[in-house]
């Protein structure tokens, strides 16, 4: 009975443990799944335009920085979830 | 600075520059070329030679359970004052404030016609916030009225970002013994890496595009203008709720972002210049990933910091404008 309890409590500290564990990997991996393509289009994109209108660079480069930096911070939400499920729920 | 001044200054140096750059570069642009690559070579076999002996020499020492990676970021008050205490992001934000004031009042006191290479980068940085943050997102009234605003926080964020990565003795958790004196570690830490001053600098944003929007259309023409113009009956009171959340996350959105890139770019800068390591007890590791520390580093300080500060400068601007403006 007692080592039965002792068995059942050490499996839920494991298992919530390993659910941590996949907390963080899939906040962290899966958002920066999602900002690698985002970045990827972002940047495609801008050489995709300054080369049909290279003289329009200097405000497609701005452009390309201010999507770069709002779709980079959706990698940082999922970072920031799984590190909150890690180390502080 | 008026107009012409700024103008002429920014044109003259770059000739001087083009002139200067070059005269040695084409000189003796053959004979570097073979010892870079034997410089590269040289590094890389240092590098991987270091991993090698330092795995033979001291091997894997185990898990090392007793270090706590998440308390780099804890804040312990240092002098107890209640709500007005002291501790590590409380300095860390006076620095900021302190280098913000003190480095720009001091370039503003020294301009001179020709200018020397810091006020250039100032002249650089003021000519960034006047055309493309502020002048190109607000007309010419609203502009001038919120450019010294904008222009703040610009500054203000991007000094708070750069003073995070010059590593003080800020770290009472872990001290370190020199000659008997127990001084805090060395550690990197910035005002923004905390979630509470974005947020603030968020509301500040919010309360004021909010009263400027209120001071252009009137309350109610205010919230009226939050519904684009065409909807009309029940679509008009969802879109209404849905501007108004929309309005709400974007407190979120622009505290989180900066919040959350500074904290990751301490975050992974911190385990791969060791601790890692530290973590898992295997000191070759350290030598491995310091490569990857130093390149993040060097990424985080040339393009993150400002970067984060143009967004949330831009957004700010953005943000004003489109209160203000007549069509949704």
């Amino acid at each position: 009975m007692h080592i039965a309890l002792i068995t059942i409590l050490a499996v839920a500290e494991e298992t919530a443990k390993a659910g941590k564990s996949i907390g963080l990997g899939v906040g962290g991996g899966l958002g920066a799944v999602g900002a690698g393509v985002g970045i990827g289009i972002i940047f495609g994109k801008a050489i995709e335009a300054i080369t049909r209108q290279p003289e329009m660079r200097d405000e497609i480069t701005q452009l390309q920085w201010l999507g770069f930096a709002l779709t980079e911070a959706c990698f940082f939400y999922g970072l920031v979830a799984g590190l909150l499920a890690a180390f502080i729920v | 600075m008026s107009d012409a001044q700024a103008g002429g200054i920014g044109g003259v140096p770059p000739p001087d520059a083009a002139v200067k750059r070059p005269g040695p570069g084409a000189g003796d642009l053959k004979p570097p070329k073979k010892s870079i690559k034997k410089t590269l070579l040289l590094l890389v076999g240092v590098w991987i030679g270091g991993v090698i002996l330092l795995y033979a020499l001291f091997g894997s020492g185990g898990r090392n359970n007793s270090y706590q990676p998440q308390n780099e970021f804890k804040l312990d008050n240092w002098i107890n004052a209640g709500v007005f205490s002291i501790n590590k992001a409380v300095l860390y934000l006076f620095l900021a404030a302190i280098a913000t004031c003190v480095s720009m009042i001091y370039v503003a006191n020294r301009m001179q016609a020709r200018p020397n290479k810091v006020q250039t980068a100032v002249e650089v940085l003021y000519q960034l916030m006047r055309d493309n943050i502020t002048g190109g997102n607000l007309d010419e009234k609203m502009a001038r009225r919120w450019f010294p605003f904008i222009g703040t926080l610009f500054l203000f964020i991007m000094f708070s970002n750069l003073v995070g990565y010059i590593p003080l003795p800020t770290n009472t958790e872990e001290k370190i013994n020199i000659f008997g004196a127990h001084i805090p570690s060395f550690s990197l830490y910035a005002a923004t890496a905390n979630l509470s001053i974005p947020l603030v600098l968020a509301l500040l944003v919010f309360g004021s595009y909010t009263f400027e929007g209120i001071r252009a259309k009137g309350p109610i023409g205010y919230l009226k203008g939050l519904i684009p113009s065409g909807v009309t009956g029940g679509m008009a009171v969802f879109i209404f709720f849905l501007e108004v959340l929309s309005n709400i996350m974007r407190l979120m959105s622009l505290s989180i972002r900066l919040f959350a890139n500074i904290l990751a770019g301490h975050l992974i800068i911190l385990f791969m210049a060791g601790a890692l390591a530290v973590i898992l007890g295997v000191s070759a590791l350290a030598w491995f990933t310091i490569p990857a520390g130093i390149a993040l580093f060097a990424f985080e300080v040339g393009l993150v910091a400002a970067l984060q500060a143009f967004i949330f400068a831009t957004l700010t601007a953005i943000y004003l404008g489109g209160a203000v403006a007549e069509d949704h």
